[in-house]
């Protein structure tokens, strides 16, 4: 029963930021609901927008549902959780930069294991793209955020101290978003592996590298944050 | 707006719209796979594909074009990487990805426009996905307009307050109130539900009987699709 407070109460919301500028939502999701609630949320967003709105596709369902109900909403969770006690905001910029650049990344990867060819310009200029719409997607994540304290703060799930518990999530996470773009890609879907062919194994993992490259500079550059905000708070 | 159009269609009468949502789910499920493991190669493969699509759509009764321009909707998506992909001289695939992108959007509407969402998401039902993911869905689609209503209201508030105020504040304020509002919507519906009550789930009517119909459809189109697969 209590579940299914839940549900009634979740679902109205994430429509919003769908309309309001396609925003991916997710972070805000996991931030105000938790990551178990915002991963089925976003679940069943998914399935409609393939179904009647023909957004994403029916074939790539399943790589969608991991991307971003899944991993992202994980990268979210973790970042808010880690940096929760350094600053509210920079936990909570550092979950929608993540969680979308999680997403695209392994979406990229994705891509380039079922045999989608990218030359290393075209990559950079995505990541760079994504690059942007995470900074974005942190920046309007972080004030929704406020908005919605400063309307009623008991709205917002409490984020308890970290424990061993968190840790092992954080584990968890950390090799996702590290390994995720290599192993994801090795099991995406099952009708994507299906189509899989012709893989050129060379480049790939060059790419690939890239895309680590980028997730590890934005962990560096909210990290360092967190630790600055937090020195100036002892100072 | 186009949602409005495929409830419409999922209303209709013909033999599909009978068919039992289960057979046509099931159907949808194999077209998807053969389509996706179909070689770049076979070209006629495809056009065979969008025949038997054809097909059904006039079988069910619906608009072929309207059905494709709506499928249309995932082409900018697909087309990127199918550029992508023809850049780097493997036209045939390109053309591939791009047309198994279009044919199952379009096999994925012909499920939603014969078949009304209750239908379909009590089929998933009996296929035991977990309730709480249908019961989500069922809430988020019939809430959908209410709220997209409700943000085009909240926008033209907004504009009319002051055409110059624009950008990231006006947006982040829209989606917190927004989320407010909807949250009391949720919880005035939960109380309301409690008030008449609802005990956890919808109660649906008992399926119909898997009839003997439903399973000639099923394995023609079964037929059909590994035929095509198989020999072309």
């Amino acid at each position: 029963m209590g579940a299914f407070v839940f549900a009634a109460q979740m679902v109205n919301f994430p429509v919003g930021p769908g309309t309001s500028g396609h925003l991916v939502g997710g972070a805000l999701l996991t931030v105000v609901l938790g990551p178990a609630a915002a991963s089925l949320v976003l679940t069943a967003i998914l399935v409609l927008q393939a179904l009647i709105f023909q957004d994403g596709g029916v074939l790539a369902l399943g790589a969608n549902v991991f991307n971003m109900a899944l991993a992202g909403v994980a990268a979210a969770y973790l970042a808010n959780r880690l940096w929760a006690h350094a600053s509210r905001s920079v936990a909570i910029f550092a979950a929608g930069a993540l969680s979308v650049m999680t997403s695209a990344c392994l979406a990229l990867g994705q891509l380039l294991i079922s045999g989608v060819p990218m030359t290393g310009g075209v990559l950079w200029a995505s990541l760079g793209l994504f690059l942007i719409s995470a900074i974005m997607e942190g920046a309007i994540t972080v004030a929704a955020v406020r908005a919605i304290e400063r309307l009623n703060p008991a709205w917002i799930t409490p984020q308890p101290a970290t424990s061993r518990a968190v840790a092992a999530v954080a584990m968890a996470a950390l090799v996702l978003v590290v390994g995720g773009t290599l192993i994801a890609s090795a099991a995406p879907d099952g009708i994507q592996r299906l189509t899989m062919q012709g893989v050129d194994s060379v480049g790939w993992r060059a790419r690939t590298m890239a895309g680590l490259v980028g997730i590890a500079m934005i962990f560096a550059l909210c990290y360092l944050g967190g630790k600055l905000k937090s020195r100036r708070r002892s100072a | 707006m186009h949602h409005l159009v495929i409830d419409r269609w999922s209303r209709g009468s013909s033999s599909l719209h009978q068919r039992d949502p289960r057979a046509k789910l099931a159907a949808l499920l194999v077209f998807l796979v053969v389509l996706s493991t179909t070689r770049p190669g076979a070209q006629w493969a495809f056009v065979a594909y969008a025949v038997l699509l054809i097909l059904t759509a006039n079988l069910a009764r619906l608009p072929i074009l309207g059905l494709a321009s709506r499928a249309a909707l995932v082409l900018p998506f697909s087309a990127t990487f199918a550029l992508l992909t023809w850049w780097s001289g493997d036209s045939l695939r390109a053309l591939a990805l791009a047309e198994k992108s279009f044919l199952s959007g379009t096999a994925a509407l012909l499920l939603v426009g014969t078949t009304p969402l209750t239908g379909w998401t009590a089929a998933l039902e009996s296929w035991r996905v977990p309730r709480m993911l249908i019961l989500v869905i069922q809430f988020v689609y019939r809430y959908l307009f209410v709220i997209a209503e409700q943000v085009q209201r909240m926008r033209w508030a907004a504009l009319c307050r002051g055409p110059k105020q624009r950008g990231f504040r006006l947006a982040a304020g829209l989606v917190g109130v927004l989320f407010a509002r909807s949250w009391q919507r949720a919880d005035g519906i939960y109380h309301a539900m409690l008030a008449r009550g609802f005990r956890g789930r919808f109660v649906p009517a008992p399926p119909a009987p898997f009839r003997s119909s439903d399973a000639l459809f099923l394995s023609t189109c079964l037929a059909g699709c590994l035929a095509i697969r198989m020999l072309l």
